[in-house]
């Protein structure tokens, strides 16, 4: 069974969620297609346009007290107040509530329990040295 | 600001999805939301997992410090890739190298202590000797009686 071609560097690379690939072994920065320049001249085109709503309101004589950004109003409502309204109970959600809600509770009353127990056991059979208490 | 502006539930028809890339002021085929697990993402968009550390340091960004633009879609997880945070910036030993040298390494040092936790080895010892009849007058021995004769050696 022949091997297959050698890994591409940015395949060697294998970058995961830690680490991005380099630009370098990046294949998307080389030869780019005229598709892919002009999903680039449109990118451009929209920051363009935000630049210029933004420098508008900056350099005005009279400017407003605050420039609230949009994009940041957006993210602050969609982690706080967009979560509970999109929120669907399912078999998954279900389970990683419950393990994370009631998990660490169950999983800290069974270990103080046994604690206790052992150390409860110890005493009846007279083999537990109790340990010096300043108080 | 007007309810049509802010995040919304997940886009089902492709109408919405077209709304909602222009609401976000990303093209439409760049915008991508979150899959609908019912995890309360709605329909903000899925930006790629990447720092700020990773954003050109030399453009003239309308913020700065938080290489952001004005209107820019922001990463849901903004917070944790701030340039005081997590960083994805590619490194120069890729990282499934990096974290196996670091587990041989590791690994090797624990098996170690272990095995000299199990086995130890050091030079031979014997017990303590203590001079003046093994201290029997320190350890509260009757100075009138005549202390038991101790001998350390044999010749």
């Amino acid at each position: 069974m022949a091997a297959g071609p050698p890994p591409s560097a940015a395949e060697a690379y294998r970058p995961n969620r830690y680490v991005s690939l380099p630009a370098e072994l990046d294949p998307n920065t080389y030869d780019l297609s005229p598709e892919k320049r002009r999903a680039e001249a449109e990118r451009l085109a929209i920051r363009a346009r935000l630049k210029r709503q933004y420098q508008l309101q900056l350099n005005n004589p009279n400017p407003p007290t605050v420039i609230e950004d949009p994009a940041l109003v957006r993210w602050v409502y969609a982690r706080t107040q967009n979560v509970y309204p999109t929120f669907r109970p399912t078999p998954k959600t279900s389970f990683l509530g419950a393990l994370y809600a009631i998990g660490p509770i169950v999983f800290w009353i069974t270990v103080l329990k046994a604690d206790r127990d052992r150390k409860e056991k110890l005493i009846k059979e007279g083999k537990y040295k109790r340990p010096l208490s300043v108080l | 600001m007007s309810k049509d502006l802010l995040p919304g539930p997940y886009p089902r028809t492709p109408e919405e999805r077209a709304a909602a890339a222009k609401k976000y002021n990303m093209r439409v085929e760049d915008y991508e939301p979150y899959p609908d697990d019912g995890f309360g993402y709605g329909d903000y968009p899925k930006l790629p997992d990447k720092s700020l550390h990773e954003r050109d340091p030399w453009y003239q960004w309308d913020q700065p410090e938080m290489r952001h633009n004005w209107g820019e879609p922001m990463h849901w997880d903004f917070d944790m890739y701030l340039r005081n945070r997590v960083d994805t910036s590619p490194t120069p030993v890729p990282w499934h190298t990096m974290r196996k040298h670091f587990l041989i390494f590791l690994s090797t040092m624990l098996i170690m202590f272990g095995l000299g936790e199990i086995y130890p080895s050091y030079r031979p010892v014997g017990p303590k000797q203590y001079p003046f009849n093994d201290l029997y007058l320190e350890r509260g021995g009757d100075p009138n009686k005549e202390p038991p004769v101790v001998t350390h050696y044999e010749i």
